[in-house]
């Protein structure tokens, strides 16, 4: 859940279920193609194992390649609306009494494509997987290694019922930690405990590592295919299967699944090679070396380009489910003080730092008010509007009224304690190296701050430091980096609940503390409607705008840009990527 | 001959030695390789300290390298971050590169030697000078701008002549491609040839522009002289004894220098996004892996050992007046 691709498990629902049809039925209006062909799509990282619920393979390009392989219960489509797969699943009920369960109806005809159906047993398997709980324990006894277990944690049992043609249950075994719990099954039932419920139900069970192929060779390393015939163990659930995989060449190929069930897909084959540079997108659409392509960062050079590059390129910038913002570290003896955050928050122009910097490629951005919710989200509310325009004069009144500051001589405020007493009041600012953006928002912060009276240094890290040791170990004033999210809201809770609770709020790094907050936090999480979850995680918000806890400055732009050949190509700001539609692709 | 290679080596073995315990504690100190698990708030815990015990980061430093040590002389490189075999990928990723470098090298040094021939005979001429000045561009030119240039303005206005992919601009092969190693081979071609190009003008220039010195130098020498005094053919004046002794510091340059066309190779492969060794150790310094960064660390001190040893080597061949073992 940070800058680089590595991607975050889904974590809660956002919209509702209905709202997140309509718009998936919206958004895949497109125009009529041609059936069959063949799409390239740039791969910019090196695969890392095909398990992308595993810790070591759980990167973005991975997503896009097997959420069309492992078949998954709820999509995102490119409005960042929820859809149910009901290839997979014809129909789902939810209750909440006397604890949360949902039971999954498994579509009868779901196979993988070794000819074993799809049962309660994928789901047990997953559920395990990523549970946390240590009982339950991959090939060989080794501990698995999940990407994230946020709701599977919260799950009591799994377990299946009615097996397919009115079968018997099967007994299950020990060894494979499903006894008793019908693993032929054909519906689930999901409970939550009484005191976990999960208000981002629908983010679970996606991909889902087909539990017998997963027992046989191992969830944490066993599709770490090398390629060159091994592709097989990498079993399709879904519209495509994994064809070949070359590791030399960092190139996979899909081809069309021919024991998918529903409707098939309308390539014949999905290729992801290329892994070029973000500066050489464009001249390989152009070339035709590749046809869809998605930066690692949006650059108004780029967007030149691909405007350059006339009608054979199509492209789209739109604002991505991650934001960047200032961290305050509230360890520092005078960011501890609410009254000095309040004050760089209101000397801060957001404006003019996003015109001057991001604005340029994307002049559409504007200052992001919600620390949970991203502009472009339905449940979006603009809870930091004092904070929209820049307010010098109060910024200094707030740092005089402390009674702790002294304007000096020198147009700096001097402290009259801490390490900086009688000196001029600096703070560091840090973030990652080789970043022009965010060098130029330092530069524009400190400029910015100067005319309130703070001296602000630049101290920035290589991304490895700065989230290894710096940030952790809270060795830093004000950091700049970006949140990647999800539509699913609970996985902010982990950044926003009190610090002191290190096993669950370890991404808390500025130490903020507040009781209410947690409270609200937990209630969302186990909300049980999305418009409660929603309403509840404003009001978390809002007390992180009361307490100016971090600021958020904007949402970032994302960039996609593909052969203007090709149809149905719609781009998805979400973490499942352009790919979520690619079953509809085709020459246009 | 063979002790002064013997020395040589046992020397080189040293060097080595003292090599892996400046990289590995270099490479130990950059970075927490936990920095991008960390980062995810969503990592469990459980999962960090797995990570933490396998990568022994509780250990002492001192014990930490010897444990990689031990097993880097057993040719076991670890897994990376990722849990994959280091000495696997390493295997995999090192001959993608040598298909670009070993082509790669082989025309510059043609190109260099012909170019540095033609400007030195051809000496304050306007053909020099041209020569020269097209060295200078190339010499100064960085490697990825060349890449961009060619990518852009070359292979983007030929592929949309002909409709279909003649010059690749991304990867080393189409997945797609199909049939034995001949079939495949206008592929592999298409995506060669631009890495190969852009390599091949960062790297001939400056060995051009050494050439045409050391020839210079040679063809005012007195035995050049004296050669042509006593009335031998002007080719073979130029070729037994101009040329010849004129490659003798070529061949030493050109043997130094590999290491550094390995550093060229890991900007071209990520201009080209060729999956080579630039790739392997781009992504390994990215992720702070540590494992990944020494194998490939190591893997160039032993190729600038080795091409040191080379070159003393060739020097004895091309130079019958040095004879090592006598010294």
């Amino acid at each position: 859940m940070k800058m680089s691709k590595k991607i975050r498990p889904l974590l809660a629902v956002v919209a509702t279920l209905a709202l997140g049809m309509n718009a998936l039925v919206a958004s895949a209006s497109t125009p009529k193609v041609q059936a069959g062909g063949t799409v390239t799509v740039d791969l910019n990282e090196t695969l890392a194992g095909f398990n992308v619920n595993n810790v070591n393979s759980n990167e973005f390009v991975l997503q896009e390649i097997m959420q069309l392989v492992w078949p998954t219960v709820y999509f995102v489509n490119n409005k960042l609306a929820l859809t149910l797969n009901t290839d997979l699943v014809t129909k789902v009920a939810v209750s909440s009494k006397p604890v949360e369960t949902i039971t999954y109806t498994i579509n009868p005809k779901a196979v993988w494509s070794d000819g074993t159906p799809i049962t309660a047993d994928d789901f047990i398997y997953n559920w395990q997987s990523q549970s946390g709980n240590p009982a339950f324990t991959d090939k060989g006894g080794a501990a698995f290694q999940p990407a994230g277990t946020t709701g599977y944690s919260s799950i009591a049992s799994v377990k299946g019922s009615n097996p397919a043609g009115g079968a018997s249950c099967a007994a299950g075994s020990a060894a494979d930690f499903n006894a008793g719990l019908c693993p032929n099954g054909k519906t689930v039932t999901v409970k939550f405990g009484a005191k976990t419920p999960f208000a981002d139900w629908q983010s679970l069970f996606g991909m889902l590592v087909p539990a017998h192929q997963g027992r046989l060779v191992g969830w944490n390393t066993g599709f770490n295919i090398n390629g060159g015939g091994d592709e097989s163990t990498l079993l399709s659930g879904s519209w495509y299967y994994v064809s070949s995989y070359n590791a030399s060449a960092n190139t996979v190929v899909l081809k069309k699944n021919p024991s998918y069930w529903g409707k098939p897909g309308n390539l014949d084959s999905i290729v992801f090679a290329g892994s070029t540079d973000d500066t050489s997108g464009i001249p390989g659409i152009q070339s035709g070396t590749f046809n869809v392509f998605e930066p690692v960062s949006t650059s108004l050079a780029m967007i030149q380009q691909a405007q350059a590059a006339g009608s054979s390129v199509s492209y789209n910038v739109q604002p991505g489910l991650q934001f960047e913002h200032f961290d305050f570290n509230e360890a520092n003896a005078y960011l501890k003080q609410l009254k000095v955050r309040q004050a760089i928050a209101y000397g801060t122009d957001r404006s003019e730092l996003i015109a001057l910097t991001v604005g340029q490629a994307a002049p559409s951005t504007k200052p992001l008010n919600n620390h949970i919710y991203m502009n472009t989200q339905p449940q979006y509310k603009s809870n930091g509007n004092a904070y929209n325009h820049q307010n010098i004069a109060k910024a200094r009144h707030l740092l005089t009224s402390t009674k702790k500051f002294k304007m000096g001589k020198d147009g700096y405020f001097h402290p009259t304690y801490g390490p900086e007493k009688g000196k001029d009041f600096s703070l560091n600012i840090s973030s990652t190296t080789g970043n022009p953006i965010r060098s130029q928002t330092e530069q524009v912060f400190q400029f910015q701050m100067k005319k309130v009276g703070i001296k602000i240094n630049i101290v920035n890290y290589a991304a490895g430091d700065l989230f290894g040791t710096v940030i952790p170990n809270g060795r830093y004033d004000i950091a700049e980096f970006a949140w990647v999210g999800s539509p699913f809201a609970t996985g902010n809770n982990s950044i926003y609940c009190s610090y002191t609770d290190k096993a669950n709020c370890g991404a808390n790094w500025v130490h903020f503390k507040n009781k209410t907050e947690d409270k609200l936090l937990t209630e969302a999480a186990a909300a049980s409607s999305p418009a409660i979850e929603a309403k509840l995680y404003n009001q978390a918000d809002a007390i992180l705008w009361k307490n100016m806890v971090t600021l958020p400055l904007y949402q970032k732009p994302v960039m996609t840009a593909w052969s203007s050949a090709y149809g149905n190509i719609l781009p998805n700001a979400s973490s499942v990527g352009v790919t979520w539609n690619a079953q509809s692709w085709g020459l246009k | 001959m063979t002790t002064y290679i013997l020395r040589r080596l046992a020397i080189g073995v040293g060097v080595l030695l003292l090599a892996s315990v400046l990289v590995f504690t270099l490479v130990a100190e950059s970075g927490n390789p936990l920095g991008p698990l960390l980062a995810n708030p969503l990592t469990p815990q459980s999962t960090i300290r797995l990570k933490i015990l396998a990568l022994h980061l509780n250990d002492p430093l001192w014990q930490r390298y010897w444990i990689w040590f031990s097993h880097v002389v057993r040719g076991d490189f670890g897994v990376s971050n990722n849990g994959l075999g280091v000495g696997h990928q390493l295997e995999i990723h090192m001959f993608v590169t040598l298909r670009m470098v070993i082509l790669s090298t082989i025309l510059s040094i043609f190109l260099a030697i012909s170019v540095g021939l033609i400007s030195a005979l051809r000496n304050g001429t306007i053909v020099d000078r041209g020569v020269s000045v097209v060295n200078f561009v190339f010499l100064s030119v960085p490697v990825f701008v060349v890449g961009l240039v060619l990518k852009t303005f070359v292979a983007v206005p030929i592929d949309q002549h002909f409709h279909r992919v003649v010059l690749a601009t991304a990867g080393e092969q189409n997945p797609l491609a199909a049939g034995n190693f001949f079939q495949r081979l206008p592929d592999y071609a298409s995506h060669t040839i631009l890495p190969t190009i852009t390599l091949v003008l960062a790297t001939y220039a400056s060995w051009a522009i050494y050439q045409r010195s050391t020839l210079l130098d040679v063809m005012n020498s007195d035995y050049v002289r004296l050669a042509r005094a006593k009335g031998i053919s002007p080719r073979r004046v130029l070729l037994r004894h101009i040329l010849r002794n004129a490659l003798i510091p070529v061949t030493t340059v050109i043997a130094l220098d590999f290491a550094g066309i390995l550093g060229g190779a890991v900007i071209t492969e990520t201009v080209y996004g060729w999956n080579g060794l630039g790739r392997f150790f781009l992504d390994g310094v990215n992720n702070l892996d540590v494992n990944v960064t020494l194998a490939y660390l190591m893997l160039t001190a032993v190729i600038v050992i080795l091409f040191n040893l080379m070159a003393d080597i060739a020097y004895g061949f091309l130079d019958p007046r040095i004879r090592y073992g006598k010294q």
